[in-house]
């Protein structure tokens, strides 16, 4: 990407890109996602460069804890747990929980979830501690991506599945007719962006700072309509055609607003 | 599985490539490093004083025995604990170079055992150093005998180069993820895709090895006699 600026500081950002919409690599190999594009803009307007780096999501604190990388940006849900080993920058996003089954099972999140059902989800996760928590008589199977979950439960070894709202519905999408959301928890999840304990850096006020820069212009909501709905074609053919905007021109707003179009055309 | 995933998948190949070319890379690199350390340490195993003996299968016993996702992990994460950022390839070509060369320090060791001590002497008494007698009698032809055992080698760590995917090197099992993530259906074709790859890169390997030792096949050698 870009020639690196004289005297701006550049931050590694660390990210499981294999979490559509959040993130994920396109047909042609890019990475983008609304964490990505957020994180994109952000540098833009406060001033500094990143560079995105794939890692995988089990890692991700560790790597920051170990000062391999700066920011954490892979729709980290903010609890306590990991509140005591990183920082969290102020909450970007609100996530129930999907709890995803076969179509036609005729399960609801009660059967879903009654004793003696196989429930998938992804290690790591606060999806897979939630079940842990509220339902241990479940038998909770964990997987390293949430694909191979899915996966398992088209193949009829699992009864379901769980999964934030947004990767859900992806999910379902894409396996039209074979797979549907048997209901919707509302655990109100938060989502941050995250920073190793204390901030040595001072990335955090950068990230405030950016994030209200990006709302109060709008290009926040525009983002937001890009990247949840539509399906990732759609997407990608317009992230395609408007990325340079943010990457070349450097120009937030008429990057969202370009993309944002581009998409609901 | 169905056919429309396998045309879905048709055209990502390429990028399934693009993954495996960075697997071969990481290939070349382990194995050079571990062949390098591997004849050193089989050097110092047989010939060295007790001390420095000790020491080598010291560093064997260490490689050989802690899992190649642990030596991935303390070689990734390690470093940075010191001050000392290092790529998650590199951690990788370390961490698994470094186990190849105890294992291939174990074949080449047997190789360097196995010809006979008489030809030691025989060189020695007509005036040779003991160096010399390493360098142009025994290497030469304990080599040419590790081949067969290195071959297993060979097969063995190219698989390996997967496990790198774990400190997140994009090889080609992080390619094969990035599809999935994209396009869940595509889960199955793609790995039987890179099973397919790695299938033909042990055959060709092992064939160019099989080449290699007929090539340097020294009529009427034997090992022992």
């Amino acid at each position: 990407m870009g020639a690196l600026a004289m005297g701006q500081p550049k931050y590694v950002v660390l990210c499981d890109i294999a979490w559509a919409p959040f993130e994920w690599v396109s047909a042609k190999g890019a990475y983008l996602g609304f964490d990505l594009d957020v994180m994109r803009a952000i540098a833009i307007l406060e001033g500094y460069e990143i560079e995105i780096r794939d890692t995988p999501f089990d890692s991700i604190i560790p790597a920051v804890i170990a000062g391999k990388g700066d920011i954490g940006a892979s729709g980290f849900t903010i609890n306590e747990e990991r509140a005591q080993v990183v920082d969290f920058s102020e909450p970007y996003w609100t996530s129930d929980q999907a709890i995803v089954t076969r179509a036609g099972a005729g399960l609801d999140v009660a059967g879903a979830l009654a004793a003696g059902r196989k429930v998938g989800a992804q290690r790591g996760t606060t999806g897979a501690g939630w079940v842990e928590e509220h339902y241990p008589d479940v038998t909770l199977v964990l997987y390293e991506t949430y694909p191979e979950a899915v996966l398992d439960l088209l193949a009829g070894r699992l009864d379901a599945v769980v999964q934030d709202v947004d990767p859900s519905k992806q999910a379902v999408a894409q396996y039209p007719g074979l797979l549907e959301i048997a209901g919707i928890i509302e655990t109100g999840e938060q989502f941050g962006f995250l920073v190793a304990k204390g901030d040595p850096k001072g990335i955090l006020p950068l990230l405030s700072s950016g994030m209200a820069k990006l709302k109060d212009s709008g290009a926040w909501d525009l983002l937001v309509s890009a990247y949840f709905g539509p399906g990732l074609e759609e997407i990608e053919a317009a992230w395609e055609a408007s990325i340079d905007i943010l990457l070349v021109e450097k120009d937030v707003l008429k990057f969202a607003q370009t993309f944002a179009a581009l998409v609901a055309e | 599985m169905t056919l429309e995933a396998w045309s879905q998948l048709w055209p990502k190949v390429p990028v399934l490539l693009q993954g495996l070319v960075v697997n071969l890379e990481l290939l070349a690199g382990l194995l050079s490093l571990g062949l390098v350390i591997g004849v050193a340490v089989a050097l110092v195993e047989v010939y060295a004083p007790r001390p420095f003996r000790a020491l080598a299968l010291a560093y064997e016993w260490f490689f050989r025995g802690v899992p190649e996702l642990v030596l991935l992990f303390l070689f990734y994460f390690g470093p940075s604990q010191f001050g000392v950022d290092i790529s998650a390839f590199l951690a990788a070509v370390l961490a698994l170079g470094f186990r190849s060369s105890a294992y291939q320090s174990q074949i080449f060791r047997g190789a360097i055992q196995a010809i006979s001590p008489g030809q030691s002497l025989a060189a020695r008494s007509l005036g040779m150093s003991r160096l010399g007698v390493i360098r142009h009698v025994i290497l030469p032809q304990a080599l040419r005998l590790s081949l067969a055992g290195w071959s297993n080698e060979f097969s063995s760590v190219l698989k390996d180069t997967t496990l790198a995917y774990g400190i997140g090197v994009v090889e080609v099992m992080r390619q094969a993820r990035y599809l999935t993530a994209r396009n869940f259906p595509l889960a199955l074709p793609a790995f039987i895709v890179v099973a397919l790859m790695f299938l033909i890169l042990t055959y060709a390997g092992n064939w160019g090895i099989g080449l290699l030792e007929r090539r340097l096949r020294v009529p009427g050698l034997e090992a022992r006699g």
